[in-house]
């Protein structure tokens, strides 16, 4: 298998998805010649020329309309949106469209078609690219939502994403895009929506995690096996529909969790995993759930970002707490 | 029943200064000498920064910055046909029009330098904060246009966008709004031909940007964008217009992004350097210089005097760049509200107690004290 990483993931993943389905077509600013800012989908255009692996003019939202019209027709678009921090505009389309579609019309119609996006800080950038607006998304209805973590996943979900029946969004954990590196197997494969991953076992309190944050909570735990503490982490992969028996799994086994992600607390993902852990594995708790978020403020620049964006220092903080609670007891 | 012609509308260009800066004197605006030398001044100022700013970045010592290279004129000139309480609303790339109106360039390098207290504008001026998300000014331009007009003032306000912005559904929304309303607000597209990498042609199939103001109401002129003294006039008519209470106007400015699209961009992948060389031929600066000096404005010596002034000025601006402290994270809990609510209250004891805890091991070093207001 050849090691890649998580971009050339996700690029590969692109490519054996229009090789396979000549209805699956590419949309976005800069995407083609450009190969995207980020070169996502460097050499696409080349390809499978500019009629599947199209520059729109510059209109989020009327990328994410001409989506739902392409899916209509049967085409298969996977469209982009530069920078995460540029969704606010389609959420026009998405909150009233991509969701319900199938639903108003009594399962007639349906809109396969994927919204890809970089998500996420800590790459030096200018305001509004980086931020982690996944809640956004996962708190509408009808949509999938999907972040991976490793290049294999990147692929794997990339192609699943594509395959749906119903519309995705892809989050890409953009400080990733070219620092983690994974062998990624060759062949066309899907790996499937809805399926969590254990990134590490252990014993003693699990972390649950998405995108960047699973490196970052990686790193914590390896912090914190130096003081005796056995993390294991769950990467979810697929943040809807949640795999809520892979979390429950690992809570009940370690008896502690911590939600360690990169968007502030406040109405946050990690807030609904929070609240399911409870509701459904209170028994098997031996201290409340704890999230690790940015801070419930407007994200600051480059120069001070790294103290908005959890370290693995605050995710070990966040750990200890779930431990003290014990000790305390 | 015959066909009939129920509206008629054409879009005219206009050019004061030819290449070699022979001035048109059938169009020329009327301009003093000494509103001729500010422009001037200012010009040379901002092309010096932007020059130096480049440097700066690839020394590691600024972040991502978008350079100005070759819209000197769309973005000073424009800004000096104002007075201060008339609203300016530049984009990102809009250094140059801040600038112009008083802003100090080191604000301008804090900013692109990933520091929360950049981009600070003098007392008294109606400016801006401006966008990075594309075009998502637009309606609020107009609607500075309308609270004006409500208050009964004479203040316009002024909208850059680019040739990319135009395609966004704010576009047309903002021109629906201040054409029924007859709002002194002007559109003022720095048509700079790439939207990254999306060349003109492939943005909108319209001859020109400046003759979707007729689906307004509203008035459009395309003017040469590297021609100052074309801006100067063309602006200058949208205030009037815009301040007689007459509507609004959209100026399509026909310039050239000489650089990449920011230092993250590389603008080799997607146009040739033939068509740059060709742009690097009608610069704007170089044009206006040579103006000056033929119609005996300005002599050889004046001009190296402004260059010199100009060095000496940004390198100072530069010097206090740097000069600034580190920032206090802390700060980041600073300005979110009138007064912090309960999470932002705990939050920032949490981070002070982590700040705390890394300085203990020696992983950070002395933080200067917190300046922002809090709670």
């Amino acid at each position: 298998m050849a090691i890649k990483n998580l971009l050339q993931g996700i690029n590969e993943g692109l490519r054996q998805a229009m090789e396979a389905d000549e209805r699956v077509v590419l949309l976005g600013e800069d995407i083609g010649k450009n190969g995207g800012v980020f070169r996502v989908t460097d050499g696409l255009q080349k390809l499978f020329g500019p009629s599947r692996v199209v520059d729109t003019p510059l209109a989020e939202l009327g990328i994410a309309g001409a989506a739902v019209g392409l899916s209509l027709t049967g085409m298969k678009p996977v469209a982009e949106i530069q920078f995460s921090g540029f969704t606010p505009p389609i959420l026009d389309q998405v909150i009233c469209h991509f969701g319900r579609m199938r639903n108003r019309t009594g399962g007639r119609s349906s809109l396969p078609l994927v919204v890809r996006a970089p998500q996420g800080g800590l790459i030096h950038a200018p305001e509004h690219h980086s931020e982690a607006p996944e809640a956004y998304f996962c708190h509408t209805t009808g949509i999938k939502v999907v972040m991976p973590s490793t290049p294999e996943d990147a692929k794997g979900l990339i192609i699943a994403a594509i395959e749906d029946p119903d519309p995705v969004i892809y989050f890409e954990p953009k400080r990733l895009y070219r620092t983690v590196k994974g062998e990624v197997p060759e062949e066309k494969y899907a790996t499937p929506l809805g399926k969590c991953r254990i990134a590490r076992e252990g014993s003693d309190c699990t972390i649950v995690s998405w995108g960047a944050m699973v490196h970052t909570s990686l790193k914590a735990a390896e912090e914190l096996e130096k003081s005796g503490v056995s993390v294991e982490i769950v990467d979810l992969r697929t943040l809807t529909p949640l795999d809520i028996d892979g979390v429950l799994a690992s809570v009940r086994k370690t008896g502690r969790a911590v939600v360690a992600h990169e968007a502030p607390n406040t109405g946050s993902w990690a807030a609904e995993v929070s609240s399911l852990i409870h509701e459904r594995a209170f028994d098997a708790l031996k201290a409340p759930v704890q999230r690790v978020g940015s801070w419930d403020i407007r994200q600051p620049l480059f120069k001070t970002e790294h103290y908005y964006i959890p370290d693995a220092h605050r995710v070990v903080r966040g750990v200890n707490k779930t431990l003290s609670r014990v000790k305390a007891a | 029943m015959p066909l009939t012609t129920v509206a008629e509308h054409k879009t005219e260009r206009l050019e004061v200064l030819a290449a070699d800066g022979t001035l048109d004197a059938s169009v020329a605006p009327r301009i003093s000498k000494e509103k001729l030398l500010e422009l001037f001044t200012v010009m040379t100022r901002i092309r010096v920064f932007d020059e130096r700013a480049i440097k700066l970045q690839r020394q590691g010592r600024l972040g991502t910055y978008p350079q100005i290279l070759g819209q000197e004129a769309t973005q000073v000139v424009p800004a000096l046909c104002l007075e201060p309480k008339d609203w300016l609303v530049p984009t990102y790339r809009g250094q140059g029009a801040y600038f112009a109106r008083g802003m100090k360039l080191r604000y301008s390098l804090l900013y692109w330098g990933g520091d929360d207290r950049g981009v600070k504008f003098p007392e008294g001026n109606n400016d801006l904060m401006f966008a990075i998300p594309v075009g998502s000014h637009m309606t609020q331009a107009m609607g500075l246009a309308w609270g004006e007009k409500l208050r009964g003032t004479k203040n316009v306000s002024i909208c850059w966008i680019g040739d990319g912005a135009s395609s966004k559904g704010d576009f047309h929304e903002a021109l629906t709004f201040a054409g029924v309303h007859k709002l002194g607000m002007i559109m003022f597209i720095e048509n700079n031909q790439w939207a990254i990498s999306l060349g003109r042609e492939a943005q909108c199939a319209a001859e020109t940007l400046a003759q979707k103001a007729h689906g307004y109401g509203a008035y459009g002129i395309q003017v040469d964008g590297n021609d100052a003294l074309a801006v100067y006039k063309a602006v200058c008519e949208a205030v009037a217009r815009g301040r007689a209470g007459e509507g609004p106007t959209v100026i399509e400015a026909i310039t050239y992004r000489m650089g990449h699209h920011t230092t993250a961009d590389d603008a080799t992948r997607y146009r040739s350097n033939e068509e740059v060389a060709e742009w690097k031929a009608k610069d704007p600066l170089e044009r206006f210089r040579k103006y000056l000096l033929k119609d005996g404005i300005l002599d050889q010596n004046a001009l190296d005097r402004i260059q010199k002034e100009a060095e000496e000025y940004v390198a100072e601006e530069i010097k206090e760049y740097e000069a600034f402290s580190k920032p206090n994270p802390l700060d980041m809990f600073a300005n979110n509200f009138a007064t912090a609510p309960w999470p932002l209250i705990e939050q920032r004891a949490e981070l002070e107690e982590i700040l705390r805890e890394k300085q203990s091991r020696n992983e950070i070093p002395e933080l200067p004290p917190a300046e922002g207001r809090f709670p």
